[in-house]
């Protein structure tokens, strides 16, 4: 990309510009179906050729990297994500039954260019509570970068989420809720 | 149910002081194997999970990692056995060896990352610096101690009283009196030789998951088991096809039972279908399994398609032949796993994916996305057992759970199988509770046998 078209880059991803605010309200969107439980809807949100992946962190020193690993948590394609969101629709997916209650935060929305022209990265912190039956919260914190890919005029689609946990050892019961 | 407050039973009383809880009664009353009695008191009761740190992680032979994890010289990673941090290293030598993560000068854990590459290690606390064979070479300020205080040649890393390999998998003990690993596994090798030798040697992949669930490490141990709970358990499965609609499905198997616990299932194949057959390797690898082992074996290794294993107490192998989502052709993956008890009624959970080191690139990726998509806390199959885990420890807390015990007699009367081809005692069935009774049986042999004071554990100095 020419130095100029970067810049012309920069500037269109900025806080306050168009398209930052369009993602902004794509993530705050999707936020919200997963919130009210319409996991069907939020399906409709990837492309068909999805990776979305939580790898396992370890505790390392600084020196030796962000600690993440050749192991995962999710490393989901559109059938793996699928059989997800059907299982969460029978009334027999136990982990869920009844459902978590749960709140996705996103923020410190960072947007920049992706390597295809039609393509954005959406960085993000997250916090997702959860709680369930009567029980207390269980929290999950980290980043999410998410490949966001201009499909029409008005709209995205999710092709890529990488999730990186704060966590070394996932301190909830597991891992059955949607990041 | 049986309450067994109700009941009065004449049991040998020279254990008694071993074995009286404060709470009334005795182990040996409350956890009755060869009825199938389990009572629920000793799932949450503070003493005898205080009781199990001395009796059983303070002398079984525990699991501590795989040689593949730290194939380089100085390559260490940190773990637990039980409430004691260790460390999982292979010295500057090339020798496997295993400490305790802590200075002998103030405790202090040593290493402090899940792993590294060390030429020594250094204390951050003090500056004592230790080799990667466990001596201590140096204790800063020597000048400041004067002769006879510092005895260094005394104050190495403190080593497990025993160290074990078998198929590459390194276990300890704390208990110099114990029995060699080869005999403490007995005539499970003979079982863990199909599953971690069927084409050779096997490899972990990656890094172990890890994470803490609200449960008793009991209820965890018991469901590795279980072969009964896997169509309700996991019946959303069962709606979505990935597993049969036969609710016996998984019972068309064998069960075999071992000396010091060590127990084990094997569930033959769908016949006719080779995906569900040679343990879910696929077909082009089965020959070398008449390479690798014997006719008995080699056959047991043809026929079946899910295996689940107990080297007791806390580690399992399961060998199961799964699809990883809808759509996706079944697979064979070799999932390891350990409870690590943090309280009573919390537990560390570790679940590793193994692969046969012949594993073709194909093999592999199919095993490991098949396994990250269904086993581990965010996999499909897995985590609703957490869920019966937890709520099984949440529901054995109150004084009126605590009158009844559960419910372990399935098989009670079967005879046993006199067809297979294996070592140990074997029932022709894989829906039954003879594996949890023995199990159990070896949980109650183990803490009711008296502890040797603090003699053998090493703990002069």
């Amino acid at each position: 990309m020419s130095s100029i078209a970067s810049q012309r880059a920069e500037v269109e991803c900025r806080a306050g510009s168009p398209l930052y605010g369009e993602v902004l309200e794509f993530l705050y969107r999707e936020a919200e179906l997963l919130d009210s439980n319409r996991y069907a809807a939020w399906l409709e949100l990837f492309t068909d050729d999805i990776r979305y992946e939580m790898p396992v962190r370890t505790n390392q020193y600084l020196a030796k990297g962000a600690g993440f690993e050749s192991m995962a948590f999710f490393d989901d394609n559109i059938n793996s994500l699928r059989t997800r969101v059907r299982r969460l629709e029978t009334d027999a997916a136990w982990a869920e039954t009844p459902p978590s209650r749960t709140r996705h935060f996103v923020s410190n929305l960072l947007v920049t260019q992706g390597k295809a022209p039609n393509e954005f990265v959406a960085a993000t912190s997250f916090m997702i509570t959860r709680t369930r039956g009567d029980q207390g919260y269980q929290l999950f914190t980290g980043r999410r970068e998410d490949t966001l890919r201009r499909l029409a005029e008005d709209s995205f689609r999710i092709a890529g989420r990488r999730i990186l946990v704060d966590q070394t050892v996932i301190t909830a019961t597991n891992l059955s809720i949607l990041f | 149910m049986s309450s067994i407050r109700s009941r009065t039973r004449a049991r040998p009383s020279s254990a008694s002081s071993l074995t009286q809880l404060a709470e009334g009664g005795r182990l040996e009353d409350i956890v009755r194997p060869e009825e199938g009695i389990v009572s629920r008191r000793i799932f949450t009761d503070p003493e005898i999970f205080a009781w199990e740190q001395e009796r059983i992680f303070g002398r079984a032979w525990f699991f501590v990692g795989h040689e593949s994890e730290i194939p380089n010289r100085g390559d260490v990673i940190t773990r637990q056995c039980g409430l004691d941090p260790v460390l999982f290293l292979r010295d500057q030598d090339g020798v496997v060896r295993v400490f305790l993560n802590s200075c002998r000068h103030r405790g202090m854990r040593l290493c402090r990352t899940d792993r590294d590459n060390v030429r020594l290690f250094r204390c951050p606390y003090h500056g004592w610096t230790y080799g990667t064979t466990g001596e201590l070479l140096a204790a800063s300020g020597e000048h400041h101690y004067c002769e006879g205080e510092l005895d260094k040649a005394q104050l190495g890393l403190i080593p497990v009283a025993r160290l074990g390999n078998y198929r590459g998998l390194v276990f300890g003990t704390w208990d110099s009196e114990a029995p060699s690993l080869e005999e403490w596994l007995g005539d499970m090798r003979w079982y863990m030789d199909i599953i971690f030798g069927r084409t050779g040697e096997i490899e972990f992949v990656g890094v172990p998951q890890i994470w803490e669930v609200d449960c008793a490490w009991k209820f965890a141990t018991d469901n590795f088991t279980d072969n009964f709970h896997v169509f309700h358990a996991h019946q959303s499965l069962v709606q979505l096809g990935m597993l049969p609609t036969d609710p016996d499905f998984a019972s068309h198997g064998h069960m075999v039972t071992l000396e010091n616990g060590h127990i084990l299932h094997f569930v033959p194949g769908a016949p006719g279908i080779d995906a569900f057959q040679g343990l879910g390797i696929p077909k082009a690898m089965w020959p070398m399994f008449e390479k690798n082992l014997n006719p008995a074996q080699a056959q047991i290794a043809r026929t079946h398609g899910y295996s689940a294993g107990t080297m007791w107490p806390n580690f399992h192998w399961l060998q199961l032949t799964t699809a990883g989502d809808m759509q996706a052709a079944p697979i064979g993956i070799l999932n390891l796993r350990l409870e690590i008890p943090v309280t009573a009624t919390r537990t560390r959970m570790y679940s590793w994916l193994a692969i046969d080191k012949e594993a073709s690139p194909e093999y592999r990726q199919l095993s490991y996305e098949t396994y990250v998509r269904t086993f581990g806390p965010g996999g499909i199959f897995d985590q609703d057992d957490m869920e019966n885990w937890e709520e099984c420890t949440a529901a054995a807390r109150g004084p009126a759970a605590k009158r009844y015990t559960l419910h372990h007699k399935m098989g009670l009367y079967r005879a046993t199988a006199q067809n297979w081809g294996g070592p140990g005692t074997c029932y022709p069935d894989s829906y039954g509770e003879m594996t949890q009774r023995a199990w159990y049986a070896e949980w109650l042999r183990q803490m009711t046998r008296p502890t040797n004071g603090a003699a053998g554990r090493g703990a002069a100095s």
